[in-house]
């Protein structure tokens, strides 16, 4: 039954737990096909991931890139179509939901709607024929975790979202399962109460300290929470790294336009000085961007950079260190504590200027104004080199 | 057209045939319909002076009327080719058209339905109805909404009329009304399954048939034979009589020799072997035996069986009486009782139209003349004089409430 | 002005079903009551006398008839249950884009007549017919086995007739369910049967509870399947009822044994919704 995951799984692994043998979870050659009117559709296309121990390990991307599926099938919802799953070096491919030692949290709740709290956190020990005497204290302790003490004999429908949020957490966590899953968990709740269960749960992985795999759309849930994020998109992986890695070094266009915003601009190298390569883009106008290795001049570039890293003037700047872009200022949004600019340039697509609110009222650029725009050569990124 | 609620299969088959019996149209014609209409027919008001239209009364009624050359006429369904070749024939004759609606489904509710306007003296839109020897024909007749007939409008009913008809209980002399169809109540059995002929009463209570024997739902028609095996005469029994009849049927029933107690059901039960003797009704037979090629036999009972009649009786209020009796009297013309007999396989009143037959018989060839002969020699359609001698008429009642009684001895057995 | 129609508005809506209801349920109700307390006969007409004895006459003479028809309800909806519930259930589950198709082919026998469905029973039950001619041929019964006119007979085809009302009652019950909440289920550690047992059939309960409603009332109060399916010891208190009215013109009779059985049929109803009020029922069945 039991089958050691291959050898090289056990190198990735950055902030990791105790467990040095094993990772919590580990997808070893994983695809998975939906039939769909008789054919074969790939969800999760092809798939290799170690998760290591007490890690919190996002899976981001849009709807239907597969993040859903990969976590389905650690739950054991969903079968593979090829390839197996580990869960703490076991080979658990083949073995049903309710025999494995994770837990979900489900996208909507999923609470069993004839049960109260009680007996809902109480549902999966009693599945495991745990003493009663046990229950209750388990059960306890976790309502209080949770901050639902006194609130057992209520029914869900009688309980605000953020509250039926915690029964369903408590319900997993109770069960000290080697790993938590949670499926866009934060989803059906308002800005201001997902923010506190952001911390919240945060502050709960710290205290039980086990593995969590986070499903979500919302890159800035990923990047706030997560140790690690995987960006999927189609079936596959698109980037695997640190909240910050993913944010500033994108390694595909998809990423970049989809965690946060990028500005993207093309154009071929003119020459390479001192490892930062040089994009004439247009007369007076270039950008720099550091590269490694060998980089040819001539060769074609992608490269982004962020609109909180864009300086914005109203005059011609002489700075030769930084790279520099013209353009007709087509939109002005306010927003307190920056205003964005829309900025049609020269180098091609429309650019986003995120500009702190620091300088007076008057030094604002209007619609229609040209403008040049600067940043800093270490804050432009090639794509995937 | 059809209401639908209780088809029997083998009318369905039936229905590609070429003729088809009135009783098909009551078992078309609801469930419960049936069962009404015979526990109305047995009802009647026995000892009312039917005769007893004073002769000046005919004169009154019929003084100043005359011919207006056409009459709206209220039958049961399917109690006439439905191409109405008579109807034709007879406004050719006569020049009065007929408007012919099948309209009477049930007494008691043809009775309800034009007791108001009759009470008003206002039309009722038709000038002629068959109406059933039962209790309602008793408060037609008693309530004063027949006309009393001008038999020297009907010179063919003096001529060719079976002369049983004029003695009939509930409207002796036909002061009211003149015959359409009777129908008969006897035995039905296989004898491929019997395995010896049935000739009495007696054999529905032979063991040796245990489970497979059928009698009626309808309370007037079980009495009748319980009170008939019994030796007691169902037209003089009273209550203590319908006492010894139901114990002699509950017996029947305890000893498990009754399958069930059906309505029209029955021919069904019967072809398909889940009883092999039956009470039965006697065109039903026939019909069966011509419509599916079976071969079941028909007897009426050593011990006597029942006979009812449906009659044409003209309202008080009509408006064409003339054209009416007309009518009535057409259909006493041999030739056209023939006709009318050949497609209803009901007992006709006219005996002189069983030769008509045969001569029709013998101008058809093949399956046509097969049918017409069979028609012409069923004791169905003409029963002989020793046929007649063993019929019955059904239990009379002289108040509702010596119904309800008669009802509520017999109910235990059929509502088990 | 304005406010007054507003205040009026849903009244007004309500008027014409309640006009429909008033004229054709109300009003023959209160005629059948009162028929229920007359006294005569169809010649001379009935009058209304307040004869109650009626009622105490007729419910010891067709007592009988009475508890049979409740009996055969009763199992009707039982056997019910248990045979709708698979179905309900692979429909709800598993029934994919085909759901409706599943459903329909349910409600396909009600396109034809009720009467004209139990009549072809007939022939399918009968003594020699498709279903029993071959096993007494192969030697599987004796050969004078019936099922017509036996109790299993009416049952069976009250069972048949009736399906649908509580497929289709406990097929919406499951069909709400959030498919989610049996994967919690299996999540924590229960198994397809346990899940099954503690979160599906709970949840189901209301279904089966509308189901029993919409079976066990027209199931006891029929008399087409007795008729035609019954025998000589099968009458339903309906076929009493039924021959009261159309055979007999009995009709306070009739009517009384009618307010009768609704009143039983009413008191069983009441007393069963609040014995198994929905919430209660789900809650002793997650113990």
């Amino acid at each position: 039954m039991t089958t050691s995951p291959p050898h090289h799984a056990a190198s990735v692994r950055p902030g990791t737990g105790q467990h040095a043998g094993h990772p919590a979870i580990e997808f070893v050659g994983v695809r998975k096909d939906y039939l769909s009117h008789g054919e074969a559709v790939p969800a999760v296309k092809s798939l290799d991931l170690a998760i290591g121990q007490g890690e919190f390990f996002s899976l981001l991307g849009p709807s239907g890139c597969g993040k859903t599926t990969t976590m389905r099938m650690i739950a054991g919802f969903e079968e593979p179509t090829a390839g197996k799953v580990f869960l703490d070096g076991k080979d658990v491919t083949d073995v049903g939901p309710n025999k494995r030692d994770v837990n979900m949290v489900f996208q909507s709740y999923a609470l069993f709607p004839h049960l109260n709290v009680l007996q809902n956190v109480s549902f999966g020990l009693e599945r495991k024929k745990l003493a009663k005497s046990e229950i209750k204290r388990r059960v306890g302790e976790m309502l209080e975790i949770v901050s639902l003490t006194g609130m057992e004999k209520r029914q869900p429908k009688e309980m605000s979202g953020g509250q039926q949020q915690r029964v369903a957490l408590a319900r997993a966590l109770v069960n000290h399962p080697r790993a938590l899953l949670l499926d866009e968990p934060l989803g059906a709740l308002d800005l201001k109460l997902r923010q506190q269960m952001q911390v919240e749960l945060k502050r709960i992985q710290r205290e039980v300290g086990i593995t969590f795999v986070y499903v979500t759309h919302d890159q800035g849930e990923a990047l706030t929470m997560s140790d690690r994020i995987a960006v999927m998109n189609s079936g596959l992986i698109e980037q695997l790294g640190s909240p910050r890695n993913i944010y500033e070094r994108p390694a595909s266009r998809f990423v970049a336009g989809f965690i946060g915003t990028s500005n993207l601009i093309d154009g071929q190298v003119s020459h390479v000085d001192g490892g930062v390569a040089v994009l004439d883009v247009a007369p007076g106008e270039r950008v720099l961007v550091p590269v490694t290795g060998q980089v040819q001049p001539g060769r074609a570039l992608e490269v982004s950079v962020r609109p909180e890293k864009i300086d914005l003037h109203r005059t011609m700047p002489h700075d030769s260190a930084a790279s520099i872009v013209s353009g007709v200022v087509t939109e002005v949004v306010y927003h307190g504590t920056s205003t964005n600019y829309t900025v049609a340039t020269s180098a091609g697509s429309d650019f986003v200027v995120f500009d702190q609110n620091a300088h007076d009222a008057e030094d604002v650029a209007s619609r229609g104004e040209r403008v040049f725009l600067t940043w800093a050569p270490q804050h432009s990124y090639p794509i995937g080199v | 057209m059809f209401p639908t609620s209780k088809p029997d299969p083998s009318l369905l088959r039936g229905m590609t045939q070429r003729r088809l019996g009135r009783r098909d149209a009551l078992r078309l014609g609801g469930l419960s319909a049936m069962g009404a209409f015979l526990a109305a027919c047995g009802v009647q008001g026995k000892g009312k002076p039917g005769a007893s239209a004073a002769p000046d009364a005919v004169a009154k009624f019929w003084n100043g009327k005359v011919k207006n050359g056409k009459l709206d006429f209220a039958n049961w369904p399917l109690y006439m080719d439905p191409k109405k070749p008579e109807l034709k024939k007879f406004t050719e004759k006569t020049g009065i058209t007929v408007k012919y609606d099948e309209v009477i489904q049930e007494m008691g509710p043809w009775f309800a339905k034009v007791q108001p306007q009759l009470s008003a003296k206002q039309s009722i839109g038709y000038d002629l109805m068959v109406i059933t020897n039962g209790m309602q024909f008793g408060q037609f007749r008693d309530a004063g909404f027949l006309a009393p007939l001008d038999h020297s409008k009907l010179p063919n009913y003096a001529a060719n009329a079976a002369k049983s008809y004029a003695q009939s209980a509930y409207d002796p002399g036909n002061v009211f009304s003149v015959p359409w169809a009777s129908g008969i109540t006897g035995i039905a059995y296989d004898e491929s399954k019997t395995k010896r002929p049935i000739t009495k009463l007696a054999d529905l209570w032979d063991p040796a048939f245990k489970g497979k024997v059928g009698m009626f739902s309808d309370l007037q028609e079980l009495g009748n034979f319980g009170l008939l095996a019994a030796g007691l005469d169902p037209a003089k029994s009273a209550e203590a009589d319908w006492k010894k009849a139901a114990a002699k049927l509950q017996e029947q029933k305890d000893a498990g020799i009754v399958r069930n107690y059906y309505d029209q059901g029955y021919v069904d039960a019967l072809g398909k072997g889940e009883v092999w003797i039956t009470q039965a009704w006697s065109g039903d037979i026939f019909q069966k035996n011509v419509s599916d090629g079976t071969n079941f036999k028909f007897v009426i009972p050593e011990e006597g069986g029942t006979i009812w009649t449906d009659n044409m009786a003209i309202p008080i209020t009509a408006a064409n009486p003339v054209d009416a009796i007309t009518l009535m009297d057409f259909f006493y013309e041999v030739e056209n009782a023939a006709t009318l007999a050949e497609y209803i396989n009901y007992v006709c009143p006219v005996p002189a139209a069983q030769a008509t037959m045969l001569k029709h018989a013998a101008a058809q060839t093949g399956e046509d003349k097969e049918y017409l002969e069979s028609v012409a020699n069923s004791p169905l359609v003409f029963p002989g004089e020793a046929d007649y001698a063993k019929l019955h008429y059904y239990v009379g009642f002289n108040t509702a409430e010596e119904q309800q009684d008669f009802s509520k001895v017999f109910d235990p057995i059929v509502l088990g | 002005m304005n406010r007054v129609k507003r205040t009026l508005a849903p009244y007004l809506l309500v008027l014409p079903g309640g006009l429909w209801l008033l004229v054709f349920f109300v009003v023959p109700m209160v005629t059948m009551l009162s028929l229920s307390l007359q006294e005569g006969d169809i010649v001379n007409g009935y009058v209304f006398t307040g004869h109650w004895q009626t009622y105490v006459e007729a419910i010891s003479d067709y007592q009988t008839q009475m508890i049979r028809s409740l009996v055969y309800g009763a199992i009707t909806s039982l056997v019910l249950i248990v045979l709708a519930f698979p179905v309900a259930y692979w429909i709800a589950f598993y029934g994919g884009r085909k759901k409706t198709t599943y459903l329909f082919l349910i409600l396909l026998p009600f396109f034809v007549s009720f009467v004209l469905r139990t009549i072809s029973w007939r022939m399918l039950l009968t003594d020699d017919g498709v279903l029993l001619h071959p096993l007494k041929e192969a030697g599987l019964l004796p050969s004078g086995f019936q099922l017509l006119g036996t109790p299993t007979a009416v049952i069976a085809g009250l069972v048949y007739n009736f399906l649908p009302f509580m497929v289709l009652p406990i097929y919406v019950a499951l069909e709400r369910i959030d498919p989610r909440v049996v994967e919690a289920a299996r999540d924590l550690y229960a198994s397809p049967a346990t899940a099954f047992r503690k979160v599906i059939f709970p949840l189901a309960l209301p279904g089966v509870f509308a189901g029993v409603l919409m079976t066990f009332v027209p199931a006891s109060s029929d008399y087409v399947n007795s008729e035609l399916l019954g025998g000589t010891s099968t009458t339903m208190i309906g076929q009493v009822i039924q021959s009261k009215f159309l055979h007999t013109s009995d009709y306070p009779t009739a009517s009384a044994l009618a307010f009768a059985l609704m009143a039983v049929l009413l008191i069983g109803v009441f007393s069963y919704a609040r014995a198994l009020g929905t919430e209660d029922v789900m809650k002793v069945a997650a113990r």
